[in-house]
């Protein structure tokens, strides 16, 4: 009896169910999922503090970018903190298929060219295929062109050229906090003495928190492999914060690093944080879009 | 004594449940749609942007006539450049947080959308997007065939409405009034 009474309650509540399946239900079965669902924007600029970030501009997207560090802080007052001096890099960048980054520029530190290619291996994804990460690679070659110290001996051009070799690991974690891991290495054709290394190891890592939606604070932190360059050099520590604005981004940032491409940031960092050696700085990044555009009246 | 008792509560209870899941499952009552367009144009003083999405579904229960629609925000496309699409799910949209779009209610006419013809309609419900609901009413055009409906509307969306704010620097480059427009066909969902 009891039994039966279960029974009949339940297919009345079925029937209440299917009365409360509603459209809503309906339209959640027909959307489709097949397309991946990436995890974008992972990063605000190309670049986390001095050290590259796994993304790209977009595609047909150039970025004009100004990056500056002033002297070292602990000189006091006399240069005003680091102002009176700084280095300058300019540089472009250019996004193809939301995959292939390519940038070149110019620091003025020993007058040194750096033309690289990034290249997006893998995007964070849910959906279809879950994918974790995003990986992407990069390669630099650094061309520094000083008038050469001992203009009469042999001097090989090779000689003028350095190579870093990145993989960034990054993860979006949610819509405020990403972090990227990244293993590097760094092959110098020519270097002081013997003694040093030609091919130096490092390990990255670096993250940022978003605390709006257009400002972030970032950090990031290169740790040398043992040897010489270790010995003689510092592990490269910097922290800033994104601010982004109608198509530029502006990183301002303390660090103890006062150059701005990779070879320079990972193995030749002087500053030391705890004798004050920080220097101050901004990248500035403008994006243009090359393609075409809808233009007003069209 | 018992047994009675129990049939008598079958067909109390049961019958009555058994007309709710027939009347519910009525053939041919609900239409539904799989890739529905849906497009949007900001016209601001200095910029143009236009995206669309191929992926709007939905369905209509043309028996009670109420309806349900949803586009998944991420999937509009177009815009002016990748970054501005970066910067529409970012930091407009939040489609991380918000991912659907979507309007619910019911048509206001009591038409019978089983005979073909075409029909100017109001469709009154909840407009669902940034995580903001708004009462609204739309005004369709509808056209109906055998077992198909085609539907086209187009309204406007107020940035305001639904608490997308854009910084005042941009306010020559973002309208504040969002126009857009629906476009699809609905299928029985018997085939």
């Amino acid at each position: 009896m009891r039994k039966y009474l279960l029974f009949i309650i339940l297919i009345f509540l079925c029937s209440i169910t299917v009365f409360s399946q509603d459209l809503d239900q309906i339209v959640g079965s027909l959307t489709d999922n097949s397309s991946p669902d990436y995890a974008n924007a992972a990063f605000k600029g190309t670049t986390i503090v001095n050290g590259q970030s796994t993304e790209i501009p977009g595609h047909m997207d150039l970025q004009f970018n100004i990056s500056h560090r002033f002297g070292a802080i602990n000189q006091g007052i006399y240069t005003l903190f680091g102002i009176d001096q700084g280095t300058t890099r300019l540089g472009f960048e250019y996004g193809l298929k939301d995959i292939v980054g390519l940038s070149i520029g110019r620091s003025t530190y020993e007058k040194t060219y750096d033309g690289a290619i990034k290249v997006k291996v893998l995007r964070q994804q849910t959906g279809v295929k879950n994918i974790p990460v995003t990986v992407s690679l990069y390669q630099a070659v650094f061309i520094k062109t000083l008038k050469w110290e001992e203009p009469d001996r042999e001097n090989l051009f090779s000689s003028r050229l350095s190579y870093a070799t990145q993989i960034l690991i990054s993860r979006k974690f949610n819509r405020n906090l990403s972090l990227q891991l990244a293993p590097s290495y760094v092959h110098k054709n020519l270097v002081p003495t013997p003694e040093d290394q030609n091919n130096i190891f490092a390990i990255g890592a670096g993250g940022r928190y978003k605390l709006t939606k257009r400002f972030s604070i970032n950090g990031e932190y290169y740790w040398l492999l043992p040897g010489k360059t270790a010995d003689d050099f510092a592990n490269s520590l910097g922290l800033g914060f994104d601010i982004e604005a109608a198509g530029h981004v502006f990183q301002i940032m303390a660090t103890n690093s006062q150059l701005m491409f990779a070879r320079g940031y990972i193995t030749e960092t002087e500053g030391k944080w705890s004798e004050g050696d920080i220097y101050f700085g901004f990248n500035i990044y403008r994006v243009f879009h090359t393609g075409k555009r809808n233009k007003k009246g069209n | 004594m018992i047994k009675s008792y129990i049939k008598k509560i079958i067909s109390v209870l049961l019958i009555p449940g058994m007309l709710v899941i027939s009347g519910f499952q009525e053939k041919g009552s609900i239409y539904t749609c799989r890739n529905g367009q849906a497009s949007f144009q900001s016209d601001a003083p200095l910029e143009v942007i236009k995206a669309s999405s191929k992926n709007l579904t939905g369905a209509i229960n043309i028996s009670d006539r109420s309806f349900s629609f949803l586009v998944p925000t991420k999937t509009f496309e177009g815009f002016n450049s990748s970054l501005q699409k970066t910067h529409f799910n970012e930091d407009y949209m939040e489609t991380d947080t918000y991912p659907n779009s979507t309007f619910k209610g019911k048509i206001i006419e009591e038409i019978d959308l089983s005979v073909p013809g075409t029909y100017k309609v109001r469709a009154k419900g909840k407009m669902y997007i940034h995580g903001v609901e708004n009462d609204r009413i739309v005004r369709c055009d509808l056209t109906v065939s055998e077992k198909k409906i085609d539907v086209t509307a187009a309204f406007t969306v107020f940035l305001a409405d639904h608490n997308i704010s854009i910084p005042s620097i941009l306010n020559q480059k973002i309208a504040e009034e969002i126009k857009v427009e629906i476009s699809f066909s609905l299928t029985s969902a018997d085939n």
